[in-house]
């Protein structure tokens, strides 16, 4: 009966107030704009002082939220792409993908030296450089998981569709808004949301990153946050989580939620359409007039932008019988050879270049750098541990409780988005109160990096078991241990190996950051990896933080190829429900 | 059919095509093809499943190059995907975000707004849909969904309409209706639509449209019969000209699927190129059942000759799925087949009567009297530890029997020799045992060693000598095996 009644939107009157607040808005994004131009445009300070006062926390804040979006629509554009010449270049894709796993696995702050110097080598006398750097280092704690899913969901398109875009002659331009966009929407859509927090995590490092032995910074929330931590002024240091908690809650409810409700009319299934509920946010826009204006004019660029089927393709022809048929394309193989010859003597000098840094690590480094990884492994396994044996129960009890998991549901994903390092200090302060050290201590930083990946997909798979088993174990009795190592542990093993996969490289990267904590005057350090290459990068030794970060890549992808892909086969294989 | 002197809008001139498995291995789907489709005319390809005849209607839309062979538009060769054909698919392809409008309009979006308009009026109450213009395909049932993939092949006012399947995933009352409702398009003198090509495995269901239907054969798929089909439309199942047609089909079906049968009545069956000379070398394949299948036909079929296509009747199955049963049920001697009868032996008479136990019993005997199983049990015991990996008794099918598809006969193999209790599966770690009762509890002694007579050894060369063991690529094949085929025609199983 309740669907006869008009809809809220049907019922409300456009209001006036509502229109102000969305001008409003624009005026405010075209504010932050220029200031962030401005910001661009200044002359080149390697050392930006940062100013604590409550007052400048907005503008930098502002600063370090365009940082972020901006290396999001790099990492998009680069997914897009990227993925796209993976799926459709048959001959490209055997290298690409393996070229991408390898990416995957190199920590963050090894792109961070490469980049400051480089830009700041192109922009020598404005901001620009530096800006790019840092936004370009973001982007590559970003990219990957986004790039491998759209490429899942390129593969994903039902092949009918696919002779229904050639059937139609639809141009590469209108597949991809018509066919490839709307089909990878909802893979692309979860990957950027992780993407964005993988992205705020090294914000203080990307914002203060050290550079040929110089603490540089960029004005931003990163930076004052450090600088807060460093002159030990605890009400800045406070209101700068408080603001990035703000940037967490504007991005995720401005954002993300309304474009997930709206993603989901693209699931492939009896749900596709238009049942998805609007968001409270779109209600109240739909009450605007500016805002259903800006709608129409979209509606019109989108239509005018992606243009009309064309009958004939490019592609097709008839030729007179005996014509020969065209031979199609010399310069666009010509063009294509290029493109690779370019990218394949990029990667030899990139190996060159490798070789050479290489070149002065002594046998007593490498013994040096494989004992501190073997550290480091353990401290990521014994986080593992415990984040496995803490998430495992309360996922599962998550998940089994639709009710509580919508109620925790952005508890939870607050927590994973907000940057750990930031509250690092902290922990370190509790930690050394205890009498606890870093050796052990960091086991826990590394923890609050990893552990929410496990969390999220244990849930996920929990609250995805059919209720008929859920009914079939309760008929059975299996009661303590039988429930447990006959039902629930199976049940939810591949959410909890693809969470684990999904943690995995992001532990290795929060050992960096972990084992070496520094509080003002005072420095916290652990033997590891992490702590060797933090001090390789302070110490500009480019040779031993290029073998550092080697030994770092092999052992994440090693382990990803010899543990978790079996594991994951096997979880996939026997414990999937079947449906 | 003899005033189709004039230029045909299709034509087809020795088309093979293959799909790509991996570097060494191609699967020929389709073996020098000629066929050509004239104006006015249905055309519609009948065959087995894995004949290739979607694939043979791709390519004569052009969304498949074959890879030997050409295609004519109107006398021009064509390259890339024809102008004037459109298609209705098997499960609809419709965009679940967008409307029925959204979704009809696609193929015309480069015409006028108006025209545009006019379009989908027009088409929508063609194909009964006026009032579901703003729906979401979510809205619609099966046969809804059917007509707006209808309607989006006929909005642009192709010269040639295809359909794949376009009632297979239809239930049986939605689907006659709909059949009723292209009938009656095709006899209706002022719609524009003349010709169509359609792809189907159901026999009346080509009778009702055909104008010439094309019996296709599997492995690899090729013309086998051209049948002509004169009668006017609209066409009455009832009626005994059409009857006689599908009588006729009947018989070239049973034909082309149990070779080894010779027709009891010859109809005048056009001559078949149907030459199967392997079918003496190799060891017989089994067709794609289950056992339990076979058991069930052993039990529903009476004392007396049936006719094959009044067991599909009664069966309520598709006519090829019911002549692969009864052919597996002949190659287990459990049932004779003169001409299109089905005549249960004693031994299927033992079988329909015995228990549990003794129907394993009698399966598992005349399994072991086929070469293919013979060549399974070898495979295992030539084994070191008695354990057949999984990929390497793939390749050994792929050699012994190149022309089936390894994967569906190696399920085939595996759900028979399990039921059997021949062969066992070790999931865990992929590898086949024979299989052994446990002690104690109720079982059978291993598997008779004379099933496997030594003289016989060296009949079937292994593909892959076994000592020593080939070198273990079963990532290789598991990387290159599920390789997603872009353009989508998966093959058939």
């Amino acid at each position: 009966m309740s669907n006869l009644r008009p809809t809220a939107e049907v019922r409300e009157r456009p209001r006036f107030w509502i229109d102000v607040l969305v001008l409003g808005g624009f005026v405010a994004i075209f504010f932050s704009v220029t200031q962030v131009a401005a910001e661009w445009r200044q002359p080149l300070i390697v050392q930006v002082p940062i100013d604590l006062a409550l007052g400048k926390l907005p503008k930098y804040a502002l600063f370090s939220f365009a940082r972020g979006w901006l290396a999001y629509f790099v990492s998009l554009l680069f997914t897009l792409v990227v993925a796209s010449w993976a799926y459709y270049d048959t001959r490209a894709h055997k290298y690409i993908l393996p070229a991408l796993d390898i990416l995957q696995s190199i920590p963050v702050t090894a792109f961070l030296a490469p980049f400051f110097l480089v830009f700041m080598a192109l922009f020598p006398h404005s901001n620009t450089g530096l800006e790019l750097a840092c936004i370009l280092t973001i982007f590559t704690g970003q990219v990957w998981n986004m790039t491998f899913s759209y490429y899942d969901s390129l593969r994903g398109i039902p092949g009918d569709f696919r002779m229904l875009a050639k059937l139609y002659n639809l141009n590469w331009w209108q597949r991809f808004w018509r066919l490839e966009l709307p089909f990878g929407a909802q893979g692309l859509l979860f990957n950027s949301m992780v993407s964005m927090a993988a992205g705020w995590f090294f914000l203080a490092v990307c914002e203060a990153p050290q550079i040929n032995g110089t603490t540089q910074r960029l004005p931003g929330l990163g930076s004052y946050i450090q600088q807060a931590t460093d002159s030990n002024d605890t009400r800045a240091k406070i209101f700068g989580m408080i603001a990035m908690g703000l940037i967490i809650i504007v991005t995720d409810r401005l954002i993300w939620w309304p474009l997930v409700v709206w993603s989901r009319k693209f699931k492939l299934d009896d749900f596709g359409g238009s049942r998805a509920p609007k968001t409270t946010l779109q209600l109240w826009l739909s009450r605007s007039a500016a805002y259903s204006f800006l709608c129409q004019a979209g509606t019109r660029a989108r239509n005018a932008l992606l243009g009309p089927a064309q009958p004939w393709a490019a592609e097709t022809s008839l030729l007179e019988p005996g014509a020969q048929p065209p031979k199609r394309g010399i310069a666009g193989k010509l063009t294509y050879t290029v493109i690779l010859g370019a990218l394949g003597a990029l990667l030899l000098w990139g190996v060159w270049t490798l070789i050479q840094l290489l070149r002065p690590v002594t046998a007593s480094d490498w013994e040096e750098i494989l004992k501190d990884a073997g550290f480091s492994f353990l401290r990521v396994i014994a986080s593992f541990l415990i984040g496995t044996l803490w998430t495992v129960p309360v996922g599962i009890w998550i998940g089994l409780n639709p009710k509580l998991s919508s109620r925790l549901q952005p508890f939870i994903q607050f927590a994973a988005s907000f940057p750990a390092p930031l509250l690092y200090p902290w922990f370190v302060a509790v930690i050394i109160f205890l009498h606890g050290t870093l050796q052990t201590g960091s086991v826990l930083l590394i923890l609050f990096g990893t552990q929410w990946y496990i969390l999220f997909n244990v849930a996920g798979s929990a609250a995805a078991i059919p209720n008929d088993i859920i009914s079939c174990s309760e008929i059975l009795h299996l009661r303590g241990w039988d429930r447990w190592a006959k039902f629930l542990i199976p049940a939810i093993l591949p959410g909890l190996v693809t969470g684990w996969i999904t943690a995995a490289g992001g532990a290795w990267n929060a050992t960096i950051v972990s084992e070496i904590v520094i509080i003002g005057p005072k420095t916290y350090s652990a033997t590891g990896l992490g702590a060797y290459i933090t001090n390789a990068s302070n110490a500009n030794d480019f040779s031993k933080l290029t073998a550092a970060m080697i030994v770092m890549a092999v052992v994440v992808v090693g382990v990803n190829r010899l543990v978790w892909k079996p594991l994951q086969n096997l979880a996939n294989e026997r414990c999937r429900f079947i449906t | 059919m003899d005033s189709n002197e004039k230029q045909p809008l299709i034509e087809l001139r020795h088309v093979s095509h293959e799909y790509f498995v991996s570097r060494t291995e191609n699967d020929l789907v389709l073996s020098d093809v000629n066929l050509s489709v004239s104006e006015n005319e249905t055309v519609v390809l009948l065959g087995p499943s894995g004949c290739g005849k979607s694939t043979l209607e791709r390519i004569m839309a052009g969304l498949i190059t074959p890879t030997r062979g050409e295609v004519y538009y109107k006398g021009k060769r064509l390259i890339g995907v024809s102008p004037g054909v459109s298609m209705v698919f098997q499960n609809f392809a419709l965009f679940p975000w967008l409307t029925v409008r959204g979704n009809v309009l696609l193929p015309v979006g480069h015409l006028p707004a108006d025209e545009q308009n006019s379009r989908l009026e027009k088409v929508l109450q063609t194909v009964g849909l006026g009032a579901y213009e703003y729906a979401y395909p979510r809205e619609l049932s099966g046969g809804m969904k059917q007509r707006v993939g209808i309607a989006r092949a006929l909005v642009a006012e192709p010269e040639v309409l295809a359909m794949d399947e376009p009632f297979s995933a239809l239930d049986v009352l939605t689907a006659e209706t709909l059949r009723n409702e292209i009938g009656r398009l095709l006899a209706d003198p002022n719609h524009p639509l003349r010709t169509m090509v359609m792809v189907t495995h159901n026999i009346v269901e080509a009778v009702y449209f055909a104008t010439r239907i094309v019996v296709m054969a599997a492995g690899p798929g090729r013309i086998d019969v051209i049948v002509p089909n004169a009668l006017p439309y609209p066409r009455d199942t009832d009626n005994p000209e059409f009857k006689k047609i599908v009588e006729q089909l009947h018989g070239i079906l049973t034909h082309t699927s149990l070779p080894d049968t010779v027709p009891a009545d010859p109809h005048k069956v056009v001559t078949t190129k149907t030459v199967d000379n392997r079918r003496r070398i190799a060891p017989v394949s089994l067709p794609y059942v289950n056992p339990a299948e076979v058991l069930g036909l052993m039990s529903l079929i009476g004392d007396q000759p049936e006719d094959l296509f009044d067991l599909a009747e009664k069966f309520g199955r598709e006519f090829g799925a019911v002549v692969r049963i009864v052919k597996a049920a002949e190659l287990l001697g459990f049932v004779n087949t003169p001409g299109q009868d089905v005549q249960i032996t004693p031994l299927g008479k033992e079988l329909a009567g015995t228990s549990t136990d003794g129907q394993k019993r009698i399966v598992r005997e005349q399994l072991l009297k086929l070469k293919i199983f013979e060549l399974l049990v070898r495979l295992i015991r030539v084994q070191e530890d008695q354990c057949l990996p999984s990929e390497e008794l793939l390749r050994e099918l792929q050699a012994a029997l190149p022309h089936e598809k390894p994967r569906p006969l190696f399920r085939t193999l595996l759900s028979w020799g399990r039921y059997a209790e021949i062969i066992s599966l070790d999931q865990r770690r992929h590898v086949i045992r024979l299989y052994e009762a446990r002690a104690g509890g109720r079982g059978r002694p291993p598997p008779p060693p004379p099933a496997v007579p030594p003289a016989k050894e060296p009949e079937i060369p292994l593909a892959v000598p076994p000592v020593p063991p080939a070198p273990p690529t079963p990532q290789e094949g598991a990387k290159t095996s599920p390789q997603v085929i872009h353009n989508g025609d998966l093959p058939e199983s």
